[in-house]
């Protein structure tokens, strides 16, 4: 294995020290005594955590933006499992115009696709449900699952499926026991993206959720526009929090680098 | 009736014939090679027997059963694919158990059949290992394990061999045949490598341009090449003017050729250039009759330098004509 070179380590140190500084000052501001937005001192309280457990809105919205990100997300990549196997693989007339149409939600501000569907929703009385509110995520997030299923998926050799078939199996044993796991690392990091995507999604859902629906994101921006107190650091501590302790939990059971990266 | 039977096969993909009009009869137990330039449809063919390339027209027939269109899952045939195909997210225990899971065998009888397979290809001691904890030589036994483990009626080896370095390659052709010969599965081996069709197969099946052009044993299409293409793709060859005004072209293979000291030969030659190939001496010279290309077996004498003058000489019953407006 090549050895990096002092410079090389110099520079990613510097580049994770970028990403992880706000991380880092936000969850230290949670733990200020203050009432203003401020580095703790020798003073640490866990007042503003307490704060938030006396707000029920958010621990709803919380669970209500959990739910969201993982409905949306299996629905995002049940759909772009079979839709990027027929692009790579399919030889039919369109593959192109279908892979543009699954791809477009990208190019289309968030903005836009919320004042519209507000309008659509309000039409047809989806205001306030949640199963709505679930396939406009669908909408926004499936082109993620799509860029990387796409690319686990070229370059893949079908003489493997070939071989299985000429072994005896079905295309659904095929599917399951070939398939499936050889474009695994593409499914599970196609749903990561997308549960992300889902859950930290504001400028769209701002117009689309209801007070029985609200999102995480949607109700910290609006008491943020209200108040600034040290509560919406507390609050990101803990989404913090909990992001690391999942990720840790899952590497310890199935290894991270196992389900994302692939065995090779 | 014979065992496996190609008639009229032909697949076009619009306008390109890679297939046309392929008829073949094999007989239980051969082994026989698809031999032919890079492109002249052997691939296809293959695929079209195994079930993965619809053939537009002509028949398959199997021990008797039309399986032209069957699906490829029912036709139980087994392949080695040219790049192996392991299931890499299995161990080699598991690829090579696959195909007897799908045929429902037992837990107790399929190890004993896995274990038995594995000792065919000399790979018992590494059972547990996942493909890419492999080497070439040994992923391709995978290959060659997974597929004769399902005791197949007939085995489908598509350029099996053609990543492999020349001393793997030749023990495998040899392992090749003896498991071959071990088991009785009738065989048929896509190459474009000559010498490997040569060393395994009871025949060779010569294609060209998506055409079947000679069948016939190795000895005999060495010997009695069906055209010129035939007869310089599996070897190499020396014209010698006709013998008569009007005669036809005669052929001769260097290694018939011998070199004498010169006058005492049928023509005078002059080396032009010479390789050495280890038990083999290749002479490049020039002769009234043309330029003659000769293969001396190296017996330890001094080899004839360039420009030494030599004589060419040979035996007449050598000598081959190939049939009239062959190309
Ligand atoms: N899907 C396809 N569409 C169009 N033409 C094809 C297709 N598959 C093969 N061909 C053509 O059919 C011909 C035969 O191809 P095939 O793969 O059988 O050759 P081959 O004898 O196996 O060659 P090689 O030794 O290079 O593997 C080629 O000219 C090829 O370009
Ligand atoms: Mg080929």
């Amino acid at each position: 294995m090549p050895r990096n070179g002092s410079f090389a380590i110099l520079f990613n140190t510097l580049v994770v020290m970028f990403m992880l500084a706000p991380l880092v000052i936000v969850c230290l501001v949670a733990f200020t005594p203050e009432n203003t937005l401020s580095l703790p001192g020798w003073n640490w309280s866990l007042r503003w955590f307490r704060k938030v457990f006396e707000h029920p809105d958010f621990v709803t919205s919380f669970i209500n933006s959990l739910w969201l990100a993982t409905v949306s997300a299996s629905i995002a990549v049940g759909l772009a499992v079979p839709a990027s196997l027929a692009i790579t693989r399919g030889n039919f007339p369109g593959r192109q115009a279908l892979e543009g149409l699954f791809l477009s939600p990208l190019v289309i501000p968030h903005l836009v696709l919320g004042v519209a569907l507000l309008q659509m929703f309000a039409r047809i009385g989806a205001t306030g449900s949640f199963v709505w509110l679930s396939l406009a995520h669908v909408v926004v997030i499936t082109p993620y699952a799509m860029r990387l299923l796409i690319a686990a998926m070229t370059g893949y050799d079908r003489s493997v499926e070939h071989a299985a078939l000429s072994l005896g199996a079905s295309r659904l044993t095929v599917f399951r026991r070939i398939t499936l796991p050889m474009i695994l690392p593409g499914v599970s990091g196609g749903w990561l993206l997308c549960f992300i995507n889902s859950f930290d999604e504001v400028t769209m859902s701002i117009f689309i959720t209801a007070p029985s629906t609200i999102t995480l994101p949607v109700k910290m921006y609006m008491y943020a526009t209200e108040s600034i107190d040290p509560m919406m650091a507390a609050v990101s501590a803990l989404v913090v929090g909990l992001t690391a302790a999942t990720a840790l939990l899952l590497d310890r059971i199935y290894g991270l680098d196992r389900v994302l990266v692939g065995q090779r | 009736m014979p065992f496996l039977e190609l008639d009229a096969l032909s697949k076009h993909y619009g306008p390109v014939k890679a297939v046309d009009d392929v008829s073949l009869s094999v007989e239980q137990g051969e082994f026989i090679s698809l031999l032919g330039p890079s492109g002249c449809g052997k691939t296809t063919t293959l695929q079209m027997i195994a079930g993965f390339v619809d053939a537009t027209a002509g028949r398959i027939r199997l021990q008797g059963r039309d399986i032209t269109h069957a699906p490829a899952n029912t036709r139980g045939l087994g392949i080695v694919f040219q790049s192996y195909a392991l299931f890499p997210h299995m161990t080699v225990a598991d690829n090579v158990a696959f195909g007897l899971e799908m045929q429902k065998v037992d837990r107790a009888e399929r190890a004993r059949r896995v274990e038995q397979a594995l000792a065919l290809v000399h790979l018992d001691a590494h059972a547990g290992r996942y493909p890419r904890e492999l080497s070439g030589g040994q992923r391709q036994r995978v290959a060659l394990a997974r597929a004769i483990v399902i005791r197949p009626p007939l085995l489908l080896l598509d350029e099996p061999l053609s990543n492999l370095d020349a001393k793997l390659r030749e023990a495998m052709q040899f392992e090749l045949r003896t498991i071959q010969q071990q088991v009785g599965t009738t065989t048929i081996m896509v190459t474009h490598d000559q010498a490997e069709a040569f060393s395994v197969s009871d025949r060779v099946v010569v294609m060209q341009s998506g055409r079947i052009t000679q069948i016939d044993t190795p000895y005999e299409v060495y010997e009695h090449p069906a055209s010129e293409f035939i007869s310089r793709f599996v070897g190499k060859t020396n014209l010698l003017p006709p013998a008569t005004a009007n005669g036809p072209q005669r052929h001769i293979r260097p290694e018939k050729l011998t070199l004498k000291p010169a006058g005492q030969g049928r023509s005078d030659a002059t080396v032009v250039d010479r390789f050495f190939l280890g038990s083999q001496w290749l002479y490049h010279l020039e002769s009234p009759l043309g330029p003659m290309v000769v293969v001396q077996v190296n017996d330890g004498s001094p080899a004839h330098a360039p420009g030494t003058v030599v004589a060419l000489d040979w035996d007449d019953a050598t000598l081959r004509t190939l049939p009239e407006g062959s190309r």
